[in-house]
């Protein structure tokens, strides 16, 4: 779908924003940009969750070699998070069928909240 | 215990982020009970999500989920905002990344409540209209 103009210049401010939180939070980049690409490039969830990753990709490239050559880097605790994170990504992906998709959300959502209120202690 | 926790957080995060549903956001604050700094954790964060990228936008990819057309209007701003971002994330102190990732956290937490509950609400409403309607 071609967007008009105005559109196109939302979608890059607000895309900025996204790209800028992903580089100073080192994360949270592809929230944003999930709800941009169902807001206002008008795709379907699985689309939009699909092309975030698109996009997040070479942004989490480019924030993680400021963070590298900037000696932010340990490597140790990254390579096991990293070998626990494939591992559970190949189960998160078989389990997505058999999870009723709005609940999961409710349950995230809170436990978003708990990790929150959790980290400002 | 350190590497063993490492390996669980990231195995529980990776469950959350391969059901897309944003492991970053989960992986960070659990790594918050390890001693670890707040800037580390973030690096964890973004390195470790990389393999699980490139192997979901294979499989995507592949079932034609991928809308390319837009795209630019996005990598490109978010690109340079994200370099900004991370060079900023360098000279700001742990403590105060810390606080802004949970602030952060609250408000997507608060958010995706909302748009779950309304939804769900939504749902709920259209099953009893649809049972009471005569025809059935």
């Amino acid at each position: 779908m071609e967007l008009p103009a105005k559109n196109k210049w939302l979608l890059a401010a607000l895309s900025a924003a996204a790209g800028f939180v992903n580089g100073f939070l080192g994360g949270g980049g592809g929230v944003i940009i999930v709800a941009l690409l169902l807001a206002v490039v008008k795709l379907h969830q699985k689309y939009a969750q699909a092309t975030a990753l698109l996009v997040i990709l070479p942004l989490t490239v480019v924030s993680a070699a400021v963070y590298v050559i900037k000696g932010n880097v340990d490597w140790l605790p990254t390579l096991w998070a990293t070998l626990g994170v494939v591992a559970g990504g190949i189960v998160g992906a078989l389990l997505l069928k058999k999870i009723k998709g709005n609940v999961a959300k409710i349950i995230f959502a809170l436990v978003l909240i708990a990790g929150g209120i959790k980290m400002f202690f | 215990m350190q590497i063993f926790l490492l390996i669980l957080f990231g195995f529980l995060a990776g469950i959350v982020g391969g059901m897309g549903m944003g492991g970053g956001t989960v992986l960070v604050p659990l790594m918050s009970f390890l001693d670890l700094s707040q800037k580390t954790v973030q690096s964890i964060n973004l390195i470790s999500f990389l393999p699980m990228c490139c192997a979901a936008l294979i499989f995507h990819a592949k079932n034609k989920l991928l809308v390319k057309q837009n795209v630019w209007w996005m990598i490109l701003p978010a690109l340079a905002l994200a370099v900004a971002g991370a060079l900023a994330a360098d000279k700001a102190s742990n403590e105060a990344l810390r606080y802004c990732f949970a602030a952060f956290l609250c408000a997507v937490g608060v958010w995706q409540l909302i748009v779950a509950v309304r939804f769900e609400i939504r749902k709920r409403k259209q099953k009893r209209s649809d049972d009471d309607r005569p025809d059935k």
